[in-house]
């Protein structure tokens, strides 16, 4: 036999503070928590604590019953036949309910009001299931004892394989797990999670991210919480992120610390990031020195296409646009510029300098930013680079930048896999 | 680290508490002082220095949970003491704040008639006003120009030393308690108390501290901050109490309505003091109907879970849009009621909040002294001893009151056994 049979399903608010009943017809306690494990797809409750004060549990298998005048056991109860809580073990009720979680399915902070448990049979054995968590008005509700105010309105779930819990439990086997559910979200959407955290939950969970991740998301944000966030790290770690982040964001962030703060972080920094940042954060707050960044693709005139393709793929990873490439004069002197798609269907032994543009729209880094937008808008650019008197190229200034200059006050990103995770309705509600 | 650094970082986290400190002192706290100043003369000036005290106690134990959890008020009491308590908490925020946001709306219609101008027109004018620039502008520029309308309340000071009040009666009546047994004595005191320390007031200094980021590491400078406020607080209505005590109870004028208050600035600012009174009453009146619906709508959103925030849209967050808009509608539209006396509504809400004030503070004490929340930062055993006196000091004064307002006949019999009448 190999068929999953339901035998009821709870929430976890109906079934606290229900009275447990032995073999005997004694009662021994109440529900006062039950105890989860965590190490397989669905966590699986292994044992209920029966009293405040008591922080033994009964082993899950002695319930025989699930009734509404409370829980059966088996057999006649004896507190040395109880067992501690292991430790891969927690509790639902102080770890998980009324807290917030990370709801994976729609990218995003909920709180838990309350928990959904399926009792199923499998095999002769029996399971109580955490099936979902409810994140839901009704829920809510339920709680408070007035669920049929609500009757008509649907619960929200989101299934346990969903839930990201803030507080970071012991298990290694659910770390890995869940660094790889982490992974799938995006840095705009991690970046919108870490906004509504307190400081501390934001601590926690950038060590929970990968390095690049951390940085990626660290880089969606405003300008803000950045700066809160780079404030309340450690030092070597801030200075680690900076210099991985783009040198204009970095620019922006060091900016806005007092000076002693950002000289300490610059002096940790790496001296050639570092000098880059410093560079950039000569500028005043409102010119285009102030917008660019310095990663971008300057290739000598005098390669031939091919050459220039190769010396691209060496390039790339580092610059923030490859659309459009940067010709330049040992000196650094801007000669031309082509775009990607020439580069690419010019035959392989073209000179660069046969295929370049050399009337170019050029930006002085002391330029205010209604002339980088003027400008950006008029020529239809994806980018336009920034040289200084000399021609010599200091930095480029992307549209994503200007975009930004256009939407001061944009709300929080709302980017298309949150709003596609919106659209559909957390599943994995109970009995599935 | 030097001097000058140490002060950099405290101009860096100054705000939550002197901002909160100046709210405090609304318009129902203007009223409220006034009355009791000319009502009852120095007498009540004890009082103030206990508020005072109570007030410094409560805001220093909301800035430092702010500080050391990162998170607000009503965010700790869901995590901790679940949804029912949660919602008993909410209750409480919600009927204090929605009383308060009337008294706030009361206060601009009276400055408002001071200037001449019907509260029919300016009450919608001024709630369509506060609704719009709350959801579509930037708050912060708001925010230090209404800090500066509040400045005129400093008039009061130089008024209260211009009147040259007998400094030795009154500075006797700042250290001895004096305790008269009527119900209206009573609901006085608890008036004044309620209206130095307010549900909201301390809901808001713990989520302004959140946002400006404060760490447990920066927390010695907030708690400098939070002083100075509590200290101006203190005395602003100590001045308020003894200009009016001098001025109204000496001449035995009774105050009927908020302008009567003007009065005790006659010897400043002669017949402009209704003018310099009803802008810093509009300051103050505004910078509180700024700040209490949306603190409201962020603290009930934030412990139920529901979406939150200005930069949502209305579709995104509806119950937190909701919240708002009804708080501030129904604060409006109950101050348009005819025939109600503006300077009533903004005594009686005062008194509310001193009655729903307890259940917060005990929320509040009881999460400070937690070691599991707090850490090294929970509060020592000395603090909470004091702290707890302060409470159940506030929770006795409520119960007389609701004691001798209910069974007036009682409360002789209760005075005489304390021996207090």
């Amino acid at each position: 036999m190999n068929d999953l049979k339901v035998l009821g399903e709870f929430y976890f608010s109906q079934l606290s503070n229900k009275p447990i009943w032995d073999a005997l017809g004694r009662r021994i306690g109440r529900l006062y928590d039950m105890a989860i494990r965590w190490d397989s797809v669905s966590p699986q409750v292994t044992g209920i604590r029966y009293a405040k004060e008591i922080p033994a549990l009964i082993p899950i298998e002695w319930v025989v019953a699930w009734e509404s005048d409370g829980l059966r056991l088996s057999a006649a109860f004896d507190p040395l036949l109880t067992c501690p809580l292991h430790e891969d073990e927690t509790f639902i009720g102080k770890w998980l309910l009324d807290k917030q979680i990370i709801d994976l399915e729609g990218s995003r902070l909920v709180r838990v009001n309350d928990i959904s448990l399926s009792w199923v049979s499998h095999d002769d054995h029996q399971f109580l299931v955490l099936v979902a968590v409810d994140i839901g008005a009704r829920g809510l509700f339920r709680r408070l004892g007035v669920e049929f105010l609500l009757s008509r309105i649907e619960n929200k779930f989101v299934g346990s394989q969903y839930i990201k819990p803030l507080e970071s439990r012991t298990s290694s086997l659910q770390l890995t797990r869940e660094k790889e559910q982490l992974r799938q979200l995006h840095p705009a959407d991690i970046a919108d999670i870490i906004e509504e955290m307190d400081y501390k939950q934001r601590a926690n969970f950038l060590d929970a991210l990968d390095s690049q991740q951390a940085i990626d998301a660290l880089t969606e944000m405003e300008l803000d919480t950045q700066v809160e966030m780079i404030n309340q790290m450690d030092e070597d770690r801030a200075s680690d992120i900076l210099e991985e982040m783009p040198a204009d964001e970095a620019a922006d962030i060091l900016g806005e610390l007092s000076s002693a703060k950002s000289e300490e972080l610059l002096r940790l920094m790496e001296s050639d990031d570092a000098e880059d940042v410093r560079e950039l954060m000569q500028y005043e707050e409102d010119t285009a020195g102030s917008l660019m960044t310095t990663e971008y693709v300057g290739l000598p005139f005098w390669l031939t296409a091919e050459q220039a393709i190769a010396e691209l793929r060496r390039l790339a990873p580092e610059a923030e646009t490859i659309y459009y490439l940067y010709v330049v004069d040992d000196q650094e002197i801007l000669e031309g510029v082509l775009s990607l798609r020439e580069l690419i269907i010019a035959p392989p032994e073209t000179p660069l300098k046969a295929l370049m543009h050399t009337k170019i729209v050029k930006l002085s880094p002391y330029d205010d930013h209604d002339k980088v937008t003027d400008i950006i808008h008029k020529y239809g650019l994806l980018a336009a680079p920034v040289v200084n008197d000399r021609d010599q190229v200091l930095g480029i200034i992307t549209v994503d930048d200007v975009l930004e200059l256009l939407m001061p006050d944009r709300p929080r990103v709302e980017s298309h896999t949150t709003l596609i995770a919106r659209r559909r309705q957390a599943k994995g509600g109970h009995s599935e | 680290m030097n001097l000058k650094e140490r002060f950099a970082l405290f101009l860096a986290v100054m705000g939550p508490g002197i901002v909160t400190a100046f709210a405090d002192n609304d318009a129902g706290g203007i009223a409220t002082y006034a009355a009791a100043g000319a009502k009852y003369g120095y007498s009540l000036i004890f009082t103030m220095l206990i508020s005072t005290i109570l007030l410094a106690i409560a805001q220093e134990i909301s800035a430092r949970t702010g500080a050391v959890t990162g998170r607000g008020l009503s965010d700790l009491i869901r995590e901790h003491y679940g949804v029912k308590w949660t919602f008993f908490a909410m209750s409480v925020l919600l009927i204090a704040n929605l009383g308060t946001t009337v008294s706030e709306f009361s206060g601009i219609a009276t400055s408002f008639e001071i200037f001449g101008i019907s509260k029919y027109i300016s009450v919608p004018a001024m709630a369509a006003l506060i609704w719009w620039l709350v959801i579509k502008t930037d708050y912060g520029k708001i925010e230090k120009i209404l800090l500066l309308l509040c400045l005129t309340f400093f008039s009061y000071v130089i008024s209260g030393i211009m009147v040259k009040p007998p400094w030795s009666e009154v500075l006797v009546h700042s250290i001895t308690p004096s305790f008269s047994g009527t119900p209206a004595f009573l609901l006085m005191a608890i008036g004044v108390i309620g209206t130095t320390i307010t549900p909201w007031g301390q809901f808001y200094v713990q989520s302004s501290v959140v946002d400006k980021g404060i760490t447990a590491q920066d927390y010695r400078y907030t708690r400098w901050d939070v002083l100075i406020g509590t200290f101006f607080t203190g005395f602003i209505a100590f001045f308020i109490i003894v200009s009016t005590a001098a001025t109204l109870f000496a001449n035995k004028i009774p105050i009927e309505t908020a302008k009567d208050v003007a009065l005790a600035l006659k010897p400043l600012a002669g017949q402009y003091a209704s003018l310099l009174f009803g802008f810093g009453l509009l300051g103050a009146s505004m910078l509180a109907a700024f700040v209490l619906p949306l603190s409201t709508a962020y603290a009930v959103c934030e412990a139920f879970g529901f979406e939150h925030g200005i930069s949502k849209s209305n579709k995104e967050a509806p119950v937190f849009f909701g919240l708002y808009t009804v708080l501030i509608v129904l604060g409006a539209a109950i101050v348009l009621w005819p025939n109600l006396s503006l300077y009533h509504v903004m005594l009686t809400t005062q008194v509310v909040n001193g009655v729903l004030l307890p259940p917060i503070l005990i929320f509040m004490v009881l999460i400070a002294s937690k070691k599991s929340i707090m850490g090294e930062y929970a509060n020592t055993k000395l603090f909470n001893t004091i702290s707890w006196t302060f409470t159940f000091v506030l929770i006795s004064l409520t119960l007389l009151l609701l004691v001798c307002t209910l069974f007036p006949e009682f409360s002789g019999s209760i005075f005489g056994f304390l021996g207090l009448s």
